[in-house]
């Protein structure tokens, strides 16, 4: 069942089990952070978090880690909760063959309740805004989905972008974005910051739960993110029209902020303790000028915490990202058997492959670092064979420390593009890239002593059920 | 009371807590720091602050721009 808000989610992980409701008083800092941070280390069955008890604040209602596991991802995307990754991924797949979707527009947005405008505009009286990380410069939005219009092209619905960008709160009317320049909405600033002009935007928060993966998704930049969560969601993505930009906005939202990227303006930002694991910043961002916030009653404040993976994040962002460049591979490459590019939003990526010649799975290993998405990540690039499950990581190591002569099979290619904030890029934005070939070299390739391969038993599968089955009846 | 990341000292006050002086949050008009009044002193006070993440008016001017402001259009 597609959910069309927040608030409908949660009261699924409820049922489910998987939201902890936390009604002992806390402080804003640092137990809030404190406790999402401990929910990502609590492993794969983790639950949401729920607060609503917060020292000083009188109706704060605050979500954490709501996508905070493989059981809460299966769940968003109306999958039993037990459902494996590798079969998440796969039907993740499956779902965006139906691309696209078209979204149903309403008029009845909830967060159409209340609004504050112009002077009376203030976050801080909407959202009860907290810190994270001990280094942050501040406190953030870090879950919403930006919506912005290509200036160039303001009518074309799939140039319309809608994606998550970190935003510091740096006042009760203004923020500061990092808009990446491999993301869309560094192309959108780019161009409206050429003519002098500001860039308009809605930041919408506390979305319902497929909005929020396909705001995170790497995506082509004429693609619909609304046309794709139709697709995910097996339903029309319901959407409305935000009053003061006319941005399409998703139907369900908690907060609906609206207002401009102030061109040609860069305000310090930051630091943030960052899904690399590492702090970035202060950098000079771009700066947002609220201009109006529309906002349901009592609304659910999402945040994310997000530090040393594995947090939220990746769970958010792992079957989103490999499901992408296995699309994009497989449409050049059909050998592509299957993609997992879950470490740190895909910096690392492990690619299964068949191989047409000799060399093959190295051309597949640069075709993934030229995707859109590769270029801005996709910094190392590990091959395997097409009976290597890339999920399985003691099935890759085998591959690795089997298959690789490095000498012959490690290829390093200097000053490559590679997003900010990968702490190892130098200068920030440019890397080397590396690619590891862990396949059986085919001929011409003839290289090693591979011809006799051990194979599991013909009767080991059948033993596979029985030993599963007789482990689940004890 | 300073910024306890640059040590400023103009600072303004961006909100107080709904619940009447239990606290407020505060912003260094020069960097930007923003923290609430109860939060640990390692995000509060000068001498606690940690050394790593201090700046000073020298960094702040010589931050990159993430990203560049473009060139403006010809014509």
């Amino acid at each position: 069942m597609p959910y069309d808000d927040l608030r409908s989610f949660l009261d699924t992980l409820d049922k489910e089990g998987q939201l902890l409701r936390i009604t002992d008083e806390v402080l804003p800092e640092p137990d809030l952070a404190a406790a999402a941070n401990a929910a990502g280390r609590i492993g794969e069955g983790a639950p949401a978090l729920y607060f609503d008890n917060v020292t000083g604040f009188t109706d704060a209602r605050i979500a954490l880690n709501v996508h905070g596991s493989w059981r809460n991802h299966a769940l968003a995307l109306g999958l039993p909760a037990a459902t494996s990754v590798k079969d998440q991924v796969e039907e993740f797949a499956r779902r965006w063959d139906a691309f696209p979707v078209a979204p149903e527009r309403r008029e009845d947005a909830p967060w159409r309740e209340n609004t504050q405008e112009g002077a009376d505009v203030d976050l801080f009286d909407v959202l009860p805004l907290f810190r994270l990380n001990d280094g942050d410069g501040g406190f953030y939005l870090d879950k919403a989905a930006v919506v912005s219009r290509d200036p160039d092209d303001p009518d074309h619905f799939g140039k319309q972008n809608v994606g998550t960008y970190r935003l510091e709160v740096i006042g009760r009317d203004r923020l500061a974005i990092q808009p990446v320049p491999v993301h869309d909405v560094a192309l959108h600033l780019k161009a409206a910051e050429s003519r002098d002009e500001d860039l308009p935007i809605a930041i919408t928060l506390g979305n319902d739960p497929v909005t929020t993966i396909v705001a995170g998704m790497p995506m082509g930049y004429d693609r619909s993110e609304y046309e794709m969560a139709g697709a995910l969601r097996g339903a029309p993505a319901p959407i409305a029209t935000a009053p003061l930009t006319g941005f399409d906005v998703p139907w369900g939202s908690e907060v609906v902020i609206e207002g401009v990227i102030e061109g040609r303006k860069r305000q310090i930002e930051g630091p943030f303790g960052e899904f690399t694991g590492h702090y970035s910043g202060g950098r000079r961002m771009p700066v947002v000028r609220i201009d109006r916030i529309s906002y349901r009653t009592n609304p659910v404040f999402e945040s994310l915490y997000l530090g040393m993976p594995w947090t939220e994040v990746d769970y958010l962002v792992g079957p989103n990202t490999c499901v992408p460049l296995l699309k994009q591979l497989r449409a050049e490459f059909p050998e592509v058997q299957a993609v997992n590019a879950m470490y740190t939003h895909g910096l690392a990526v492990i690619i299964s492959t068949k191989k047409r010649y000799g060399g093959f799975a190295k051309a597949v290993g640069m075709r993934a670092m030229t995707t859109p998405h590769g270029l801005g990540y996709v910094a190392q690039v590990i091959l395997v064979d097409e009976d290597v499950d890339p999920f399985d990581l003691p099935q890759v190591m085998w591959a690795m420390s089997s298959k690789v002569n490095p000498k012959d099979d490690v290829v390093i290619i200097p000053n490559l593009s590679v997003l900010e904030l990968a702490p190892a890029a130098t200068p920030a934005g440019i890397t080397s890239k590396m690619i590891i070939d862990a396949t059986t070299p085919v001929s011409p390739d003839n290289r090693g002593n591979f011809s006799t391969p051990v194979r599991d038993l013909p009767e080991t599968k059948e033993w596979i059920g029985r030993l599963t089955s007789m482990l689940a009846k004890r | 009371m300073i910024c306890p990341r640059c040590a400023h000292d103009a600072l303004d006050t961006l909100a107080h807590s709904p619940v009447p002086g239990v606290w407020d949050v505060l912003q260094c008009t020069r960097c930007l720091y923003t923290w609430r009044t109860t939060e640990p002193e390692r995000r509060t006070r000068r001498e606690a602050y940690p050394v790593q993440f201090r700046l000073t008016q020298e960094d702040i001017d010589n931050a990159i721009e993430v990203p560049a402001v473009p060139p403006l259009n010809a014509g």
